[in-house]
Protein backbone atom coordinates (compact mmCIF):
# COMPACT_ATOMS: atom_id res chain seq x y z
CA UNK A 1 0.00 0.00 0.00
CA UNK A 2 1.18 3.31 -1.08
CA UNK A 3 1.30 6.23 1.28
CA UNK A 4 3.07 9.29 -0.53
CA UNK A 5 4.30 11.51 2.04
CA UNK A 6 3.98 14.64 0.03
CA UNK A 7 0.38 14.46 0.40
CA UNK A 8 -2.08 15.05 3.83
CA UNK A 9 -4.80 12.29 4.63
CA UNK A 10 -8.23 12.67 6.28
CA UNK A 11 -9.68 9.79 8.38
CA UNK A 12 -12.26 8.67 5.59
CA UNK A 13 -9.61 8.27 3.05
CA UNK A 14 -9.30 11.11 0.94
CA UNK A 15 -5.42 12.40 0.05
CA UNK A 16 -5.50 16.13 0.02
CA UNK A 17 -2.39 18.29 -1.34
CA UNK A 18 -2.29 22.28 -2.10
CA UNK A 19 -1.41 23.34 -5.89
CA UNK A 20 -1.28 27.41 -5.79
CA UNK A 21 -3.50 28.00 -3.51
CA UNK A 22 -5.76 25.12 -4.99
CA UNK A 23 -7.28 22.54 -2.71
CA UNK A 24 -6.45 19.30 -4.80
CA UNK A 25 -8.92 16.34 -3.36
CA UNK A 26 -8.81 12.43 -4.14
CA UNK A 27 -8.90 8.96 -2.56
CA UNK A 28 -6.25 7.33 -1.12
CA UNK A 29 -4.56 3.69 -2.28
CA UNK A 30 -6.08 2.05 0.80
CA UNK A 31 -9.78 3.84 0.26
CA UNK A 32 -9.47 2.08 -3.72
CA UNK A 33 -7.95 -1.14 -2.57
CA UNK A 34 -10.88 -1.40 0.33
CA UNK A 35 -13.87 -0.10 -2.11
CA UNK A 36 -12.56 -2.66 -5.04
CA UNK A 37 -13.06 -2.07 -8.97
CA UNK A 38 -15.02 1.10 -9.15
CA UNK A 39 -17.86 1.09 -11.94
CA UNK A 40 -19.34 4.81 -11.15
CA UNK A 41 -18.42 8.07 -9.96
CA UNK A 42 -20.76 10.91 -9.06
CA UNK A 43 -19.08 14.77 -9.27
CA UNK A 44 -19.75 18.02 -8.18
CA UNK A 45 -20.07 20.62 -10.95
CA UNK A 46 -17.14 23.73 -10.89
CA UNK A 47 -19.23 26.50 -8.98
CA UNK A 48 -20.59 24.07 -6.29
CA UNK A 49 -20.02 25.32 -2.54
CA UNK A 50 -17.93 21.89 -0.69
CA UNK A 51 -18.35 21.69 2.65
CA UNK A 52 -16.18 20.19 5.14
CA UNK A 53 -17.17 16.78 6.65
CA UNK A 54 -20.20 16.37 3.79
CA UNK A 55 -20.63 14.48 1.10
CA UNK A 56 -19.17 16.21 -2.22
CA UNK A 57 -19.59 12.97 -4.50
CA UNK A 58 -20.14 9.40 -3.85
CA UNK A 59 -18.33 6.29 -5.83
CA UNK A 60 -20.11 3.06 -6.76
CA UNK A 61 -18.21 -0.57 -6.44
CA UNK A 62 -20.30 -3.43 -7.66
CA UNK A 63 -23.41 -2.96 -5.80
CA UNK A 64 -22.42 -0.52 -3.04
CA UNK A 65 -22.26 3.27 -2.81
CA UNK A 66 -19.65 5.01 -0.79
CA UNK A 67 -19.60 8.96 -0.37
CA UNK A 68 -16.79 10.55 -0.50
CA UNK A 69 -16.28 13.22 2.47
CA UNK A 70 -14.90 16.71 1.73
CA UNK A 71 -11.82 17.47 4.04
CA UNK A 72 -12.45 21.23 3.07
CA UNK A 73 -15.04 23.79 3.05
CA UNK A 74 -14.84 25.83 -0.15
CA UNK A 75 -15.62 26.58 -3.83
CA UNK A 76 -15.04 23.79 -6.33
CA UNK A 77 -12.83 25.46 -9.41
CA UNK A 78 -12.46 22.16 -11.33
CA UNK A 79 -13.46 18.76 -11.18
CA UNK A 80 -11.90 15.38 -13.21
CA UNK A 81 -14.68 15.08 -15.77
CA UNK A 82 -12.11 11.95 -17.47
CA UNK A 83 -13.22 9.86 -14.28
CA UNK A 84 -16.62 9.98 -15.52
CA UNK A 85 -15.83 8.05 -18.44
CA UNK A 86 -13.14 5.94 -16.61
CA UNK A 87 -14.04 5.49 -12.77
CA UNK A 88 -11.13 2.36 -12.94
CA UNK A 89 -8.16 5.52 -12.81
CA UNK A 90 -9.31 5.70 -9.01
CA UNK A 91 -8.43 2.18 -8.70
CA UNK A 92 -5.55 2.10 -11.21
CA UNK A 93 -3.50 5.83 -10.03
CA UNK A 94 -5.18 6.65 -7.09
CA UNK A 95 -3.01 9.67 -6.92
CA UNK A 96 -2.59 11.19 -10.42
CA UNK A 97 -6.64 10.73 -10.59
CA UNK A 98 -7.65 13.92 -8.49
CA UNK A 99 -10.94 14.17 -8.34
CA UNK A 100 -12.15 18.06 -7.36
CA UNK A 101 -10.12 20.97 -6.98
CA UNK A 102 -11.83 23.31 -4.31
CA UNK A 103 -10.59 27.21 -3.97
CA UNK A 104 -11.44 30.19 -1.45
CA UNK A 105 -10.90 27.43 1.27
CA UNK A 106 -12.91 28.20 4.64
CA UNK A 107 -12.56 25.39 6.35
CA UNK A 108 -11.22 22.26 6.66
CA UNK A 109 -10.65 19.20 9.03
CA UNK A 110 -7.31 18.05 11.18
CA UNK A 111 -5.56 16.01 8.50
CA UNK A 112 -3.47 13.66 9.14
CA UNK A 113 -0.08 12.48 7.59
CA UNK A 114 1.54 9.86 5.62
CA UNK A 115 3.10 7.97 8.73
CA UNK A 116 -0.22 8.95 11.08
CA UNK A 117 -2.69 8.36 8.20
CA UNK A 118 -0.92 4.83 7.67
CA UNK A 119 -0.86 3.79 11.27
CA UNK A 120 -4.33 4.51 11.33
CA UNK A 121 -5.27 2.47 8.50
CA UNK A 122 -2.96 -0.58 9.82
CA UNK A 123 -5.34 -0.33 13.09
CA UNK A 124 -8.62 -0.32 11.05
CA UNK A 125 -6.90 -3.34 8.79
CA UNK B 1 -24.07 -4.18 19.50
CA UNK B 2 -27.51 -4.42 20.62
CA UNK B 3 -30.50 -4.95 17.68
CA UNK B 4 -33.40 -3.24 17.75
CA UNK B 5 -36.12 -4.17 15.02
CA UNK B 6 -37.94 -1.81 12.83
CA UNK B 7 -41.47 -2.46 11.52
CA UNK B 8 -42.77 -0.61 8.61
CA UNK B 9 -46.42 -0.82 7.93
CA UNK B 10 -46.75 1.14 4.99
CA UNK B 11 -46.18 -0.34 1.19
CA UNK B 12 -45.44 2.86 -0.27
CA UNK B 13 -41.92 2.78 -1.78
CA UNK B 14 -40.91 6.23 -1.84
CA UNK B 15 -41.61 6.04 2.27
CA UNK B 16 -39.66 3.25 3.24
CA UNK B 17 -37.00 4.04 1.10
CA UNK B 18 -36.78 7.52 2.84
CA UNK B 19 -37.75 5.49 6.38
CA UNK B 20 -34.10 3.81 5.85
CA UNK B 21 -32.55 7.01 5.02
CA UNK B 22 -33.55 8.31 8.14
CA UNK B 23 -32.42 5.54 10.13
CA UNK B 24 -28.76 5.60 8.75
CA UNK B 25 -28.40 9.19 9.18
CA UNK B 26 -31.08 10.00 12.30
CA UNK B 27 -31.17 7.21 14.92
CA UNK B 28 -28.48 6.74 17.32
CA UNK B 29 -25.40 5.25 16.11
CA UNK B 30 -25.34 3.38 19.58
CA UNK B 31 -27.64 0.51 18.22
CA UNK B 32 -27.62 -1.90 15.43
CA UNK B 33 -31.40 -1.84 12.99
CA UNK B 34 -33.10 -4.44 11.28
CA UNK B 35 -36.09 -3.47 9.10
CA UNK B 36 -38.50 -6.18 7.22
CA UNK B 37 -40.91 -4.40 4.69
CA UNK B 38 -42.45 -4.55 1.85
CA UNK B 39 -43.37 -2.16 -1.30
CA UNK B 40 -46.57 -2.23 -3.59
CA UNK B 41 -45.91 -2.15 -7.71
CA UNK B 42 -42.89 -0.50 -8.15
CA UNK B 43 -39.90 -0.47 -9.79
CA UNK B 44 -36.84 0.53 -7.35
CA UNK B 45 -33.62 1.63 -9.60
CA UNK B 46 -30.01 1.69 -8.59
CA UNK B 47 -28.51 5.21 -7.33
CA UNK B 48 -26.31 5.70 -10.63
CA UNK B 49 -28.56 4.56 -13.20
CA UNK B 50 -30.52 6.36 -15.96
CA UNK B 51 -34.33 5.93 -15.50
CA UNK B 52 -35.18 6.17 -18.89
CA UNK B 53 -32.73 3.53 -19.61
CA UNK B 54 -34.23 0.91 -17.40
CA UNK B 55 -38.23 1.26 -16.93
CA UNK B 56 -40.62 0.99 -19.76
CA UNK B 57 -42.08 4.13 -18.75
CA UNK B 58 -45.33 3.63 -21.31
CA UNK B 59 -46.41 0.46 -19.40
CA UNK B 60 -45.68 1.70 -15.91
CA UNK B 61 -47.75 4.76 -16.29
CA UNK B 62 -50.61 2.46 -17.57
CA UNK B 63 -49.84 0.45 -14.32
CA UNK B 64 -49.99 2.87 -12.01
CA UNK B 65 -46.27 1.88 -10.98
CA UNK B 66 -43.88 4.15 -9.11
CA UNK B 67 -40.07 4.61 -10.02
CA UNK B 68 -38.23 5.50 -7.16
CA UNK B 69 -34.55 5.49 -6.58
CA UNK B 70 -32.71 4.34 -3.97
CA UNK B 71 -28.94 5.34 -2.06
CA UNK B 72 -27.51 1.98 -3.09
CA UNK B 73 -25.85 0.60 -6.09
CA UNK B 74 -26.68 -1.84 -8.30
CA UNK B 75 -29.49 -2.36 -11.18
CA UNK B 76 -33.24 -2.07 -11.30
CA UNK B 77 -35.18 -4.36 -9.19
CA UNK B 78 -39.75 -5.01 -9.62
CA UNK B 79 -41.32 -4.91 -6.33
CA UNK B 80 -44.72 -6.18 -4.94
CA UNK B 81 -46.18 -7.35 -2.67
CA UNK B 82 -44.62 -11.18 -3.33
CA UNK B 83 -41.41 -9.48 -2.52
CA UNK B 84 -40.12 -8.95 0.93
CA UNK B 85 -37.58 -6.66 1.82
CA UNK B 86 -34.76 -6.70 4.61
CA UNK B 87 -32.66 -3.98 5.96
CA UNK B 88 -29.45 -3.90 8.08
CA UNK B 89 -28.30 -0.62 9.30
CA UNK B 90 -24.66 -0.78 11.16
CA UNK B 91 -21.51 0.59 12.01
CA UNK B 92 -18.19 -1.36 10.47
CA UNK B 93 -14.76 -1.39 11.72
CA UNK B 94 -13.58 -2.03 8.56
CA UNK B 95 -13.83 0.07 5.62
CA UNK B 96 -13.18 -3.02 3.04
CA UNK B 97 -16.74 -3.36 1.31
CA UNK B 98 -18.28 -6.57 2.00
CA UNK B 99 -21.80 -7.49 0.98
CA UNK B 100 -21.10 -11.23 2.21
CA UNK B 101 -20.81 -10.73 5.59
CA UNK B 102 -25.09 -9.46 5.39
CA UNK B 103 -25.67 -12.32 2.34
CA UNK B 104 -24.30 -15.60 4.20
CA UNK B 105 -26.29 -14.76 7.73
CA UNK B 106 -29.73 -14.89 5.26
CA UNK B 107 -28.79 -17.57 3.32
CA UNK B 108 -28.24 -19.71 6.23
CA UNK B 109 -31.65 -18.77 7.72
CA UNK B 110 -33.31 -19.75 4.54
CA UNK B 111 -31.56 -23.07 4.71
CA UNK B 112 -32.78 -23.73 7.92
CA UNK B 113 -36.09 -22.52 6.62
CA UNK B 114 -35.96 -25.48 4.10
CA UNK B 115 -34.50 -23.30 0.72
CA UNK B 116 -30.80 -24.85 -0.34
CA UNK B 117 -29.98 -20.38 -0.44
CA UNK B 118 -26.54 -20.32 -1.96
CA UNK B 119 -24.24 -16.86 -2.00
CA UNK B 120 -22.78 -16.16 -5.29
CA UNK B 121 -20.30 -14.60 -6.71
CA UNK B 122 -22.07 -11.57 -7.68
CA UNK B 123 -23.72 -11.09 -3.78
CA UNK B 124 -27.52 -12.47 -4.98
CA UNK B 125 -28.83 -15.13 -2.65
CA UNK B 126 -29.59 -18.27 -5.51
CA UNK B 127 -31.77 -21.50 -4.84
CA UNK B 128 -30.88 -23.80 -7.48
CA UNK B 129 -29.06 -21.70 -9.82
CA UNK B 130 -31.16 -19.21 -9.63
CA UNK B 131 -31.81 -15.84 -8.04
CA UNK B 132 -33.91 -15.39 -4.80
CA UNK B 133 -32.47 -12.20 -3.35
CA UNK B 134 -30.76 -8.92 -4.82
CA UNK B 135 -28.11 -6.96 -2.49
CA UNK B 136 -27.09 -3.91 -2.44
CA UNK B 137 -25.18 -1.25 0.16
CA UNK B 138 -24.70 2.36 0.89
CA UNK B 139 -21.94 3.58 3.18
CA UNK B 140 -20.83 6.92 4.50
CA UNK B 141 -18.00 7.32 7.14
CA UNK B 142 -17.96 3.94 9.02
CA UNK B 143 -22.11 3.42 8.90
CA UNK B 144 -23.34 0.39 6.64
CA UNK B 145 -26.82 -0.03 5.37
CA UNK B 146 -26.85 -3.32 3.65
CA UNK B 147 -30.12 -4.30 2.00
CA UNK B 148 -31.86 -7.21 -0.16
CA UNK B 149 -35.19 -7.98 -1.49
CA UNK B 150 -36.18 -11.96 -1.10
CA UNK B 151 -38.84 -13.25 -3.54
CA UNK B 152 -41.59 -14.75 -1.70
CA UNK B 153 -44.15 -15.02 -5.03
CA UNK B 154 -44.16 -13.11 -8.05
CA UNK B 155 -45.98 -12.59 -11.19
CA UNK B 156 -42.77 -12.25 -13.33
CA UNK B 157 -44.11 -11.30 -16.49
CA UNK B 158 -45.17 -7.85 -14.73
CA UNK B 159 -41.50 -7.39 -13.51
CA UNK B 160 -40.37 -8.21 -17.54
CA UNK B 161 -42.31 -5.87 -18.69
CA UNK B 162 -42.25 -3.21 -16.48
CA UNK B 163 -37.79 -3.56 -16.93
CA UNK B 164 -38.08 -3.84 -20.71
CA UNK B 165 -36.89 0.17 -21.58
CA UNK B 166 -38.74 1.45 -23.90
CA UNK B 167 -35.65 3.55 -24.87
CA UNK B 168 -33.36 1.17 -26.06
CA UNK B 169 -31.74 3.78 -28.19
CA UNK B 170 -29.82 5.01 -24.99
CA UNK B 171 -26.18 5.37 -24.41
CA UNK B 172 -25.27 5.66 -20.72
CA UNK B 173 -22.83 6.14 -18.54
CA UNK B 174 -24.37 5.05 -15.97
CA UNK B 175 -24.82 1.60 -14.21
CA UNK B 176 -26.88 -1.13 -16.32
CA UNK B 177 -28.34 -3.71 -14.98
CA UNK B 178 -27.35 -7.40 -14.80
CA UNK B 179 -30.33 -9.91 -16.16
CA UNK B 180 -30.52 -12.81 -13.94
CA UNK B 181 -32.84 -16.07 -14.29
CA UNK B 182 -35.11 -15.85 -10.83
CA UNK B 183 -36.93 -18.10 -8.48
CA UNK B 184 -39.53 -17.52 -5.75
CA UNK B 185 -38.93 -19.37 -1.88
CA UNK B 186 -42.28 -20.14 -2.18
CA UNK B 187 -41.69 -23.47 -3.62
CA UNK B 188 -38.76 -24.47 -0.96
CA UNK B 189 -41.21 -23.60 2.25
CA UNK B 190 -43.95 -26.04 3.36
CA UNK B 191 -47.03 -25.84 2.03
CA UNK B 192 -48.87 -22.99 3.08
CA UNK B 193 -46.56 -21.33 4.28
CA UNK B 194 -48.02 -17.07 3.86
CA UNK B 195 -45.38 -14.64 3.44
CA UNK B 196 -46.28 -13.12 7.05
CA UNK B 197 -45.59 -16.72 8.46
CA UNK B 198 -41.85 -16.67 6.52
CA UNK B 199 -41.41 -13.19 7.89
CA UNK B 200 -41.40 -14.37 11.58
CA UNK B 201 -39.67 -17.30 10.86
CA UNK B 202 -36.93 -15.05 9.18
CA UNK B 203 -37.13 -12.89 11.90
CA UNK B 204 -36.58 -15.63 14.53
CA UNK B 205 -33.92 -17.76 12.88
CA UNK B 206 -31.42 -14.69 11.77
CA UNK B 207 -31.23 -12.94 15.35
CA UNK B 208 -31.99 -16.71 17.57
CA UNK B 209 -29.88 -16.18 20.81
CA UNK B 210 -29.19 -12.41 20.23
CA UNK B 211 -30.67 -9.59 22.50
CA UNK B 212 -33.33 -7.71 20.05
CA UNK B 213 -35.71 -5.10 20.75
CA UNK B 214 -38.55 -3.71 18.98
CA UNK B 215 -38.42 -0.23 18.41
CA UNK B 216 -41.60 2.05 18.26
CA UNK B 217 -41.46 4.53 15.83
CA UNK B 218 -42.01 8.03 17.21
CA UNK B 219 -44.31 11.06 15.72
CA UNK B 220 -41.37 12.97 15.36
CA UNK B 221 -39.68 10.02 13.68
CA UNK B 222 -42.74 9.71 11.03
CA UNK B 223 -43.15 13.41 10.27
CA UNK B 224 -39.25 13.25 9.06
CA UNK B 225 -39.60 10.51 7.68
CA UNK B 226 -42.37 11.43 5.53
CA UNK B 227 -40.78 15.55 5.12
CA UNK B 228 -38.05 13.16 3.48
CA UNK B 229 -40.30 11.19 1.32
CA UNK B 230 -41.61 14.95 -0.26
CA UNK B 231 -38.64 16.34 -0.44
CA UNK B 232 -36.58 13.69 -2.24
CA UNK B 233 -38.13 9.94 -2.75
CA UNK B 234 -41.39 10.92 -4.55
CA UNK B 235 -39.52 13.40 -6.61
CA UNK B 236 -38.94 13.49 -10.44
CA UNK B 237 -35.98 15.83 -9.58
CA UNK B 238 -34.63 12.44 -7.66
CA UNK B 239 -36.33 9.33 -9.38
CA UNK B 240 -35.71 10.99 -12.85
CA UNK B 241 -33.48 13.62 -12.72
CA UNK B 242 -30.25 11.93 -10.71
CA UNK B 243 -29.58 10.21 -13.75
CA UNK B 244 -26.53 9.89 -14.89
CA UNK B 245 -25.38 11.65 -17.85
CA UNK B 246 -26.15 9.99 -21.30
CA UNK B 247 -26.48 10.39 -24.78
CA UNK B 248 -29.63 9.04 -27.01
CA UNK B 249 -29.55 8.61 -30.51
CA UNK B 250 -32.74 8.09 -32.78
CA UNK B 251 -32.53 7.25 -36.50
CA UNK B 252 -35.33 6.55 -39.35
CA UNK B 253 -36.11 7.18 -43.05
CA UNK B 254 -39.16 9.07 -42.54
CA UNK B 255 -41.08 9.32 -46.22
CA UNK B 256 -40.85 11.97 -47.99
CA UNK B 257 -38.73 13.65 -45.54
CA UNK B 258 -35.34 11.57 -45.57
CA UNK B 259 -32.72 9.91 -43.76
CA UNK B 260 -33.31 12.00 -39.65
CA UNK B 261 -31.23 11.08 -36.95
CA UNK B 262 -32.10 12.76 -33.84
CA UNK B 263 -28.84 13.25 -30.94
CA UNK B 264 -29.77 14.45 -27.23
CA UNK B 265 -27.28 14.66 -25.01
CA UNK B 266 -28.84 14.84 -21.13
CA UNK B 267 -27.04 16.18 -17.76
CA UNK B 268 -28.88 15.69 -14.80
CA UNK B 269 -32.09 13.95 -16.44
CA UNK B 270 -32.63 17.21 -18.82
CA UNK B 271 -31.61 17.71 -22.26
CA UNK B 272 -28.74 19.80 -22.81
CA UNK B 273 -28.06 19.27 -26.03
CA UNK B 274 -30.47 18.90 -29.45
CA UNK B 275 -28.83 18.04 -32.68
CA UNK B 276 -30.95 17.14 -36.02
CA UNK B 277 -28.38 15.25 -39.21
CA UNK B 278 -29.57 13.85 -42.53
CA UNK B 279 -30.23 13.98 -45.78
CA UNK B 280 -33.35 16.29 -45.73
CA UNK B 281 -34.03 19.39 -46.79
CA UNK B 282 -34.04 22.80 -44.35
CA UNK B 283 -35.65 25.59 -44.56
CA UNK B 284 -34.41 27.65 -42.26
CA UNK B 285 -31.16 27.99 -39.71
CA UNK B 286 -32.70 24.84 -37.21
CA UNK B 287 -31.02 26.32 -33.99
CA UNK B 288 -34.82 27.61 -32.74
CA UNK B 289 -35.74 24.25 -32.97
CA UNK B 290 -32.87 22.73 -30.89
CA UNK B 291 -33.17 24.90 -28.49
CA UNK B 292 -36.79 24.11 -28.05
CA UNK B 293 -35.62 20.82 -26.76
CA UNK B 294 -33.05 22.33 -24.03
CA UNK B 295 -34.15 21.64 -20.30
CA UNK B 296 -36.94 19.23 -21.40
CA UNK B 297 -37.46 15.96 -20.06
CA UNK B 298 -36.28 13.13 -22.48
CA UNK B 299 -39.46 11.43 -22.53
CA UNK B 300 -42.79 11.58 -24.48
CA UNK B 301 -44.01 14.57 -21.83
CA UNK B 302 -40.67 16.91 -22.49
CA UNK B 303 -40.75 15.99 -26.06
CA UNK B 304 -44.25 16.91 -26.72
CA UNK B 305 -43.47 20.42 -24.99
CA UNK B 306 -40.79 20.95 -26.77
CA UNK B 307 -42.67 19.94 -30.31
CA UNK B 308 -45.56 22.77 -29.06
CA UNK B 309 -42.55 25.64 -29.14
CA UNK B 310 -41.09 24.51 -32.14
CA UNK B 311 -43.02 23.03 -35.15
CA UNK B 312 -40.49 21.07 -37.34
CA UNK B 313 -42.10 21.26 -41.05
CA UNK B 314 -41.16 24.97 -40.42
CA UNK B 315 -37.35 23.87 -40.08
CA UNK B 316 -37.17 20.28 -42.10
CA UNK B 317 -39.03 19.81 -45.57
CA UNK B 318 -41.86 16.90 -45.33
CA UNK B 319 -41.09 16.38 -41.11
CA UNK B 320 -44.50 16.83 -38.96
CA UNK B 321 -45.00 16.75 -35.15
CA UNK B 322 -46.32 13.23 -35.52
CA UNK B 323 -43.87 11.88 -37.57
CA UNK B 324 -40.67 13.44 -35.11
CA UNK B 325 -42.63 12.17 -32.29
CA UNK B 326 -42.92 8.59 -33.61
CA UNK B 327 -39.15 8.79 -34.17
CA UNK B 328 -38.01 9.73 -30.29
CA UNK B 329 -40.81 7.49 -29.29
CA UNK B 330 -39.62 4.43 -31.81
Amino acid sequence: MNYPVELLYSKTHEWVKEEDGVVVIGISDFAQDALGDLVFINLPEVGDEVVCGEAFGDVESVKAVSDLICPVSGTVCAVNEELLDSPEMLNEEPYDAWIIKVENETEREELLSAAAYEAFCAEEG
Amino acid sequence: MKWRFLDLSTTDPAFNLAAEEYVFSELSRDYAYFMLWQNRSSVIIGRHQNTAAEVNETFIREKGIKVVRRLSGGGAVYHDLGNLNFTFIRDETSSRLDLGIFCEPVAAALRELGAPAEVNGRNDITVGGCKISGNAQYVREGRVMHHGTLLFSADLGVAAQALRPSARKLRSKGVASVRSRMATLKEYLPKDTTLQDFKQLLLDKLFAGQAMEHYEWSEADLSAIEKLRLERYDTPRWNYGQSPPCDMNFVDYIPLCGTVEVRLSVRRGLIGKAEFLGDFFTHKDLAPLCAAFIGQTPNEEGFRTALEQADPSEFIGGLSREALLGLLLS
